[in-house]
């Protein structure tokens, strides 16, 4: 294998994605649609307020914020958990065993590189949204800090779905179970809403968990607040996930051969 | 066939749809339990945007809430009850509908009738559910609820199978299934948060308004214009839909797939 296995494997599906042009231009129309309905209903409820702030945002910073936390969502598979569990109830997690490597380490190198050309096109797509609709970024650094966010936002939820996904080798489904996940990302990583929305006690419940790491993140440092230690916590959140994920396709996998199957 | 035997027919497709679809209990009930659950985490979403805005353009929660009813028991209807709907596409694209055409009954009325999925039964019965509880329902608001919904059950049906065929002369379907999803996205929202091309869009190339603002609008204030509005929204929808189906349906060809749709 020329060079390292997961960016051969990365490089790869970046590839495929950039060859389905079709897909891939109503992928990001279909971003800029969620983007520019969600962002004209918090920039309107912005410009209706006494202050013209909705939890400490401005309308401006609330396009930014939707601009970049929208893109975590829409550059992964909604519904990677489903997939995930039926390859391994289905059997297709058994003939990548077989590889040089780690299944896990796969899988996600292919789901990132997969998105990669998603989160460009939708990053160019949304700051010129942002820009007509919202106006200038509130600040360029944040901007700046932006980008990395969203690739490492779009990793923390990958290396989630699959650390969530494996509990179909003992449960051999995990249909549906998408669908509870996304509220999660929705809700308490800040996808549709800065969590500083939320009540007190739940946005205190939301920065405990991984999912701010994945939506609300980007979506902060978007809106002009120059936080980079927030990259860290998308880092460590990241590492974590990984790690739980690898465990849990290492034990399931063992599971598999214990069974025979 | 006389229009009484297709009725029959069509009838009796349906019947056996349903029955399908709820042989296997346990399941019919999780897939249409994790749909309500979903639509709580929507509810949930509007409430802590009302809690923090007030009100937007004289919308308040509540009549958000009787919005959110009327389209998920519309959408509920449509995509559950009439769930090959948004399959056409896909079943034209990949030529599956050799045995539909075998049949002495309209393709389009046996199409829509074949399928059922438990999943978005589930919206259904949280839509009638959420009137019940958040939509202060009298018999005179109850009624009109119901045909409410049904007339907006019936401009999405018609506007699903309009794009869906579009399939018979593009070949492919990814336009289609974004038809669908930004029909319900932006039915999800008061048709009042827009302003210029994109409030004029909602009624006319994308009729979200008449799914659910113009619908839930009429239940808690009924306007004989904006009802006779709904009504000739509703047959344009079904007429266009019909239309564009038959006369796509003379591009299709086959492939040699002889499936159940």
């Amino acid at each position: 294998m020329r060079g390292h296995w997961a960016v051969v494997v990365a490089t790869a599906a970046a590839r495929r994605t950039l060859s389905d042009r079709a897909g891939l231009a109503v992928g990001t129309l279909f971003y800029l649609l969620v983007t520019g309905v969600i962002s004209t209903v918090w920039r309107t409820a912005a410009g209706e307020s006494d202050t013209g702030l909705v939890a400490g945002y401005s309308a401006a910073a609330l396009g930014w914020y939707l601009a970049a936390s929208e893109v975590t969502a829409v550059a992964i598979n909604p519904r990677l958990i489903e997939a995930i569990g039926e390859d391994i109830a289905g059997g297709a997690v058994e003939s990548e065993m077989l590889r040089p490597a780690p299944v896990v380490g796969v899988r996600l190198a292919a789901a990132l590189g997969t998105a990669l050309p998603r989160i460009a096109c939708c990053a160019v797509g949304g700051s010129a949204l942002a820009l007509a609709t919202a106006g200038s970024p509130p600040d360029a650094a944040g901007l700046a800090l932006a980008a990395p966010a969203l690739v490492l936002g779009v990793a923390c939820n990958v290396a989630t779905q699959h650390a969530a996904a494996a509990a179909a080798f003992w449960l051999r489904d995990a249909k549906s179970a998408w669908f509870l996940y996304q509220k999660f990302v929705f809700m308490l990583g800040g996808l549709l809403l800065p969590i500083e929305v939320l009540p007190g006690w739940l946005e205190r419940v939301a920065t405990l968990l991984p999912f701010a790491a994945m939506a609300y993140v980007p979506g902060r440092l978007a809106s002009g607040h120059v936080e980079p230690g927030l990259l860290l916590v998308q880092v460590g959140w990241l590492a974590v996930m990984t790690a739980l994920a690898a465990l849990a396709f290492a034990r399931g996998e063992r599971r598999l051969q214990a069974v025979g199957a | 066939m006389t229009r009484a035997s297709t009725a029959r027919a069509v009838g009796a497709t349906f019947r056996a749809a349903a029955a399908e679809a709820f042989a296997n209990r346990a399941s019919f009930w999780s897939q249409a339990t994790i749909m309500i659950l979903n639509d709580v985490a929507w509810v949930g979403f509007w409430v802590v945007f009302f809690h923090e805005v007030g009100s937007l353009r004289g919308w308040e929660a509540d009549d958000v809430l009787l919005l959110f009813s009327v389209l998920t028991t519309a959408a509920g209807l449509v995509l559950g009850l009439l769930a090959n709907a948004r399959r056409i596409g896909a079943l034209a694209g990949d030529g599956e509908l050799d045995a539909t055409l075998t049949l002495p009954v309209p393709p389009l009325a046996h199409l829509l009738a074949r399928r059922v999925e438990p999943v978005h039964i589930g919206d259904t019965l949280f839509g009638i559910g959420l009137f019940a509880l958040a939509g202060s329902p009298t018999p005179t608001r109850t009624a009109m609820f119901v045909l409410a919904a049904v007339a907006g059950a019936a401009v999405m049906v018609g506007f699903v199978v309009a794009i869906q065929s579009l399939a018979f002369f593009a070949g492919r379907n990814e336009g289609g299934d974004l038809g669908v999803h930004a029909v319900i996205l932006l039915a999800s929202y008061p048709a009042e948060l827009f302003r210029g091309l994109p409030r004029a869009v909602l009624y006319s190339v994308v009729p979200a308004a008449f799914v659910s603002t113009v619908p839930a609008t009429l239940v808690s204030d009924f306007d004989l214009t904006a009802a006779a509005g709904l009504l000739a929204a509703a047959t344009l929808s079904v007429l266009t839909g019909w239309s564009v189906f038959t006369v796509g349906l003379r591009r299709y060809t086959s492939g040699a797939a002889w499936s159940r749709a």
